[in-house]
């Protein structure tokens, strides 16, 4: 067996993983990071809108500062970040930005002169001063108080991921592609490093190393549509989960959008609401006008898909051979307007759906998106309860998102947490001196091969591990979807828990000898089982509504006894519950808890009486 | 009632040493926009959980889904089956080192053309956190992007007939990848070092002008236009260095 | 079946000369294409008249232009296929891989150029052939030309063969110097495909009608 030393390991090479490795790479230490993709087609290449950061220089971002952005991140959460964390992301946004430029990233720059856009579909004018000609430009984001997202074209995840990725090979930051970690080895106390199945060859190797990362994303792909990419499996929390001893922050804060296309569950762009399209039924009615008379189509992301949810429910979704569905209507736009200002949208109907939506309808439904939940750290990165052990991006929680993460936001968190928790691994490592227990990384690696072997010779049964996958995404996608109640939440949890024994008795159909796919799948079934049991228990347990968790049963944001973060733990591997805890939100409060300002709902104060606990 | 679709699929597991080269057929039912992501993952499910083959993004935008799709390499799942005639044949992208049946290596490929031409900024400037953004035309950061925007999926170099006889040329990706920091003002590069890395036969001027990469490039990059360009400008620096020397 | 050739672009030494092959490469691709159209005039004149023609063939004579002129484009000929023969793949299984590529790839440009490699070929032994008769039977006029082509049937059918063989592949070359010096860019690609067949198309036509007057001139 091949063993690999080096100070760093950071498992995954998306953004938040890569820039992470700068920075140790920049202090001379050796780092590696692990990936099951070569680096650039990790997900984070996919984000197309943007990064926030209070640059100020476009005409509709005067005024704007570190200040403005922590405000808006804040209320976005639904003060359920950590402000602290949240203060530091603010802050640091803007050097980062400029950091990425003075690498290579092509960022849209300022035109000073006279110009117009577009709000709520009526026209206004504006002016670039001359003053910023040349400097970074941003455009406009959802739930911001000025123009701050920092854009490349339509492609900003991908040139600044291709730009960090030149970085790396510039600084010898060695990239393991088609590798994956399949467990941390570890004392219970401190971290060692990594099991990595080669997906070359199928062979185990083993990684030693100072300090490890857990940066591999989303795990959109426990539900079964989502907009994430096939990768984002949870992978790298599971390796976390399994310990026993790090906990999973807040893993029922998920983000749902409310036009992923069916059946490929491509994100299209709230944009085409926002010029006027509406959302029809299967009678090709409108319904969204019955609901939120006011607001109509145009409601928030959550209460849109909400209602979506609920009229698919009602039986009114359009039946397809990819689940139901509604359709969205942009037709009355125009062609020019299509195939102007909606071009990507028209892009990707066309080549996807083969839908031409200037003469036909766009179907769509609301779509997983976005965990704000992931592997508790503190706000140095290191992560609850192994020492050595760090997270970043969105597979941590670091916890600058809390129940809502803000668009633009969670691209630019990967690159600012990158740099911040990649100096104090660096600090981290400067002092470290680590001593390999043989025995414990031999323990590991024979458990490793174990469960292989007993995949492979369906030693414990012969589930299909492809039908478990689809039991598990069932239910959270009926038990813990867009709004939840508590018989929902009841059914989901018994449901998930027969997955559970059924996940345990996975066995192969194919020979599982390479690279098998069936394989990769079932050593990660249970796991991923495991978190849709901490992600539906966490949201039954939460009996409150707050920002993306809303519960129908409990439709106020509860200050009083909820303004807390989950954490939730797998103590024992052959546990059939995840064990939660919880911890207050925020150590500090820079602004206190009060109205958002959008979305009506509901604060039960946290100064009022405890009358029962819910 | 839909078609029957029938696949001819290229299978052979390089690590199991009872697997030899061979294509194999599945069939499958037709439905309502159907692409080629939704073919494969539904052979793996229902017919043979084995087949080796890679998506990611699903979406056009990471690549990795290149393969040669009835002759011509192309984004799988940026195919629809509605497009295609009843049989289809999928074999594995050529150049790039096999992993098995339709997944292959274009991550090593890449990585080493990241070292062979430096693929990042040459500057001699040390970043200042503290002092504004060095300012740039938008219209610069526009025709950067232009050429950053492809997605390293490796169709141009499958279906360049030179890249098929030369193993060690680079391709129009890297070839335009050069392109990309040679107009790049933060990179210091002379042209003279450009030419040290494609001026040769590896680069440039190894391509024979088959337009192939141009074809077939999913995300429409300008090669034709990029090739030309670096050929003349190329060009001029070999008569140059020629006669200077 | 086989599996897939793979590649590596392992250690880049630097090739100084390569730029400058490929602008001799070009430029006795260019040369050759003057030359033949010149040719083409010379020859083609004949359809005009005979007398247009000897007039042509006796200028070139007189000031000594075809005693040194032509063994000159006979070296143009060989250097064009020293530099050009760089590209074409001597090793079997090469030629299998782009064989079997073209096949595959259903694409035009690709088997243009496998067209263009093999009518360099034959051109080679062809044009040599031709050019050894030529200048080792100076003067040139038309009635020589046309004894030889009615006496034997076999330099007719020579032609024939020839000419075509010459224009596509001088066609193709002028389209791949346009595109690859981006003299065409994508915008323009289309329509210079099109005016190139032209150009073949009014060349092969021009040459054969002069054959054809050659064979049926009065001896
Ligand atoms: C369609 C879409 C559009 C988006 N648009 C925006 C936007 O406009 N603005 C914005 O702010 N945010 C956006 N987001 C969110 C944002 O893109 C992501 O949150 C962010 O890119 C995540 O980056 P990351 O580095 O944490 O992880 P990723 O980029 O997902 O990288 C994860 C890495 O981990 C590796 N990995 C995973 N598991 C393993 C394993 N077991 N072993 C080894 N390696 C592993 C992967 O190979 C990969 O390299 C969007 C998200 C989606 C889905
Ligand atoms: C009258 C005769 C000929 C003419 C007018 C002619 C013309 C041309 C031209 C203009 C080109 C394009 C050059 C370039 O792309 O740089 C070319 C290419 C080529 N020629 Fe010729 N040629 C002739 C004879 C030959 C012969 C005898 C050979 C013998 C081997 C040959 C082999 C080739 C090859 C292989 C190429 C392609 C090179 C590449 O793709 O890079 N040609 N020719
Ligand atoms: C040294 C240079 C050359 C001279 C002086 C020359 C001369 C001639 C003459 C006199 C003819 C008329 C027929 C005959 O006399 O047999 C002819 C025909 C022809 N030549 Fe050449 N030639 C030369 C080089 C070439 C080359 C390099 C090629 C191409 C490879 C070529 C291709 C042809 C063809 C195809 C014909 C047929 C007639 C036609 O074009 O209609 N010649 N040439
Ligand atoms: S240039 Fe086009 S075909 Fe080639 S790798 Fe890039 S995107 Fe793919
Ligand atoms: S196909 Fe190949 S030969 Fe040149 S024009 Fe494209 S790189
Ligand atoms: S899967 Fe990303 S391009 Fe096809």
């Amino acid at each position: 067996m091949q063993t690999i030393y080096t100070d760093v390991l950071v498992v995954g090479a998306g953004l938040a993983g890569e820039r992470a490795a700068i920075e140790a790479a920049e202090a001379g230490f050796s780092a590696i990071c692990l990936s099951l993709v070569p680096s650039r087609r990790s997900h984070s290449s996919a984000a197309m809108g943007g990064m926030q950061a209070a640059m100020g220089n476009c005409a509709k971002g005067e005024g704007d500062c570190p200040d403005v952005h922590f405000a808006d991140t804040v209320k976005g959460s639904d003060w359920g970040c950590d402000q602290e964390v949240a203060r530091m992301f603010a802050d640091r946004a803007p050097i980062e930005m400029r950091q990425l430029a003075y690498w290579g990233v092509p960022w849209g720059r300022v035109v000073p002169g006279k110009g117009t856009y577009y709000k709520g579909g009526k026209l206004y004018d504006k002016e670039e001063k001359e003053e910023n000609r040349g400097l970074i430009n941003s455009r406009d984001f959802g739930g911001t108080a000025k123009w701050r997202t920092c854009y490349v074209s339509d492609g900003t995840g991908h040139s600044v991921l291709y730009t960090i990725d030149n970085v790396c090979a510039k600084l010898g930051v060695e990239v393991h592609d088609k590798t994956e970690s399949i467990s941390l080895i570890h004392d219970g106390v401190t971290c060692f490093g990594a099991v990595a199945r080669c997906l070359r060859t199928g062979e185990l190797r083993v990684y030693l190393a100072k300090a490890t990362v857990i940066a591999t994303g989303g795990f959109g792909r426990i539900y079964p549509g989502t907009t994430n990419a096939v990768i984002c499996d949870g992978g790298g929390h599971i390796t976390a989960l399994n310990t026993g001893v790090v906990p999973m922050g807040n893993m029922e804060a998920v983000q749902f959008h409310p036009t992923g296309i069916v059946p490929t569950e491509i994100l299209v762009t709230e944009g085409c609401r926002g010029d006027g399209g509406t959302l029809l039924d299967v009678n090709e009615e409108r319904f969204m006008h019955v609901y939120e008379p006011e607001k109509q189509e145009l409601a928030s992301r959550d209460v849109v898909a909400r209602w979506m949810t609920h009229h698919i429910r009602q039986g009114k979704g359009v039946k397809s051979p990819y689940g139901d569905h509604l359709w969205l209507d942009i037709r009355h736009l125009g062609e020019k307007h299509i195939t102007g200002k909606l071009r990507e949208v028209y892009e990707i109907c066309t080549s996807f759906l083969g839908v031409d939506p200037i003469h036909q309808l766009i179907p769509v439904r609301p779509t997983h998106h976005y965990s704000m939940g992931g592997v508790r750290t503190n706000k140095d990165g290191k992560a609850y309860g192994l020492s050595g052990l760090f997270s970043v991006g969105e597979a941590s929680c670091w916890d600058m998102h809390g129940f809502n993460r803000l668009g633009g936001n969670s691209l630019a968190e990967t690159v600012v947490a990158g740099g911040i928790v990649g100096k104090k691994i660096a600090e981290f490592l400067q002092g470290a001196e680590v001593t390999f227990n043989s025995s414990v990384i031999d323990a590991e690696v024979k458990k490793q091969q174990e469960r292989i072997q007993n995949v492979i010779s369906c030693k414990a049964g012969t589930e299909n591990v492809f039908k478990v996958r689809t039991a598990m995404q069932d239910a959270l996608f009926k038990g813990a979807n867009i709004f939840r109640t508590k018989e929902g939440l009841e059914e989901c949890v018994a449901t998930l828990q027969d997955t559970l024994a059924r996940a345990r008795k996975v066995g192969l159909k194919s020979n599982g000898k390479g690279v098998n796919p069936e394989l990769s799948a079932a050593l990660k079934i249970e796991g991923q089982v495991k978190m849709a049991l901490m992600l539906s228990v966490g949201a039954l347990n939460r009996t409150e509504s707050r920002g993306s968790h809303n519960r129908e049963d409990y439709p106020a944001r509860n200050d009083r006894d909820w303004l807390t973060r989950t954490l939730a733990y797998w103590k024992n591997e052959n546990d059939d519950m995840p064990t939660l805890a919880y911890e207050a939100a925020t150590e500090i409060f820079h602004i206190p808890p009060g109205d958002r300002g959008y979305g009506k709902s509901e604060i039960i104060k946290a100064d009022t009486k405890a009358e029962e606990k819910g | 009632m839909a078609r029957l679709l029938k696949f001819n699929i290229f299978r052979y597991n390089p690590q199991d040493p009872e697997s030899t080269p061979h294509m194999e057929s599945f069939v499958l039912e037709e439905t309502d926009s159907m692409t080629l992501f939704i073919v494969l993952n539904r052979i793996r499910e229902e017919q043979d959980p084995s087949l080796q083959f890679d998506f990611c993004c699903r979406a056009g935008i990471c690549g990795s889904c290149g393969m040669v799709i009835n002759g011509r390499p192309g984004l799988a799942c940026h195919t629809k089956t509605k497009d295609l005639p009843d049989e289809i044949t999928l074999l594995p992208l050529p150049v790039y080192q096999l992993v098995g049946d339709l997944s292959v290596d274009t991550g090593s490929w890449f990585r080493e053309l990241y070292d062979t031409v430096e693929s990042w900024i040459h500057t001699s400037k040390a970043f200042d956190p503290t002092a504004q953004e060095e300012r740039m035309e938008d219209s610069m950061a526009e025709a950067i992007y232009e050429l950053d925007r492809c997605i390293e999926c490796g169709c141009c170099v499958a279906a360049c007939g030179t890249a098929r006889m030369r193993p060690d040329f680079l391709g129009a990706a890297g070839i335009n990848k050069v392109g990309r920091f040679l107009i790049d003002p933060r990179d210091e590069r002379t042209e003279r070092d450009y030419f040290e890395i494609i001026g040769n036969d590896m680069g440039i001027f190894g391509c024979m002008g088959l337009l192939a990469c141009e074809d077939v490039c999913p995300k429409h990059m300008p090669l034709q236009n990029q090739l030309g360009f670096l050929r003349r400008k190329m060009g001029i620096t070999a008569l140059k260095s020629f006669f200077k020397k | 079946m086989s599996v897939p050739l793979t590649a590596n672009h392992k250690s880049l030494q630097s090739h100084r000369f390569d730029g400058l092959l490929d602008w001799a490469q070009m430029l006795s691709g260019a040369g050759l294409i003057l030359f033949m159209w010149a040719h083409m005039l010379l020859v083609g004149s004949v359809v005009l008249s005979p007398g247009i023609m000897n007039a042509i063939a006796e200028f070139f004579e007189n000031t000594g232009m075809a005693q040194v002129g032509g063994p000159l484009i006979f070296l143009l000929f060989l250097a064009h296929f020293a530099l050009a023969a760089r590209k074409i793949p001597f090793r079997l299984e090469a030629q299998g891989t782009i064989w079997e590529h073209a096949k595959l790839l259903h694409h035009t440009d690709t088997w243009l150029w496998v067209i263009q490699a093999v009518t360099a070929m034959i051109i080679l032994i062809m044009g040599s052939i031709h050019m050894w008769a030529v200048l080792s039977d100076l003067p040139i006029s038309a009635a020589k030309a046309a004894k030889v082509l009615q006496e034997h049937s076999g330099w007719f059918l020579f032609y024939l063969a020839l000419t075509p063989l010459v224009h596509v592949h001088l066609g193709i070359g002028l389209y791949r110097i346009a595109i690859k010096w981006g003299f065409a860019g994508r915008a323009e690609r289309a329509a210079l495909k099109r005016v190139v067949t032209l150009i073949v198309l009014v060349s092969v036509g021009i040459s054969v009608l002069a054959l054809i007057r050659f064979w049926f001139m009065a001896v």
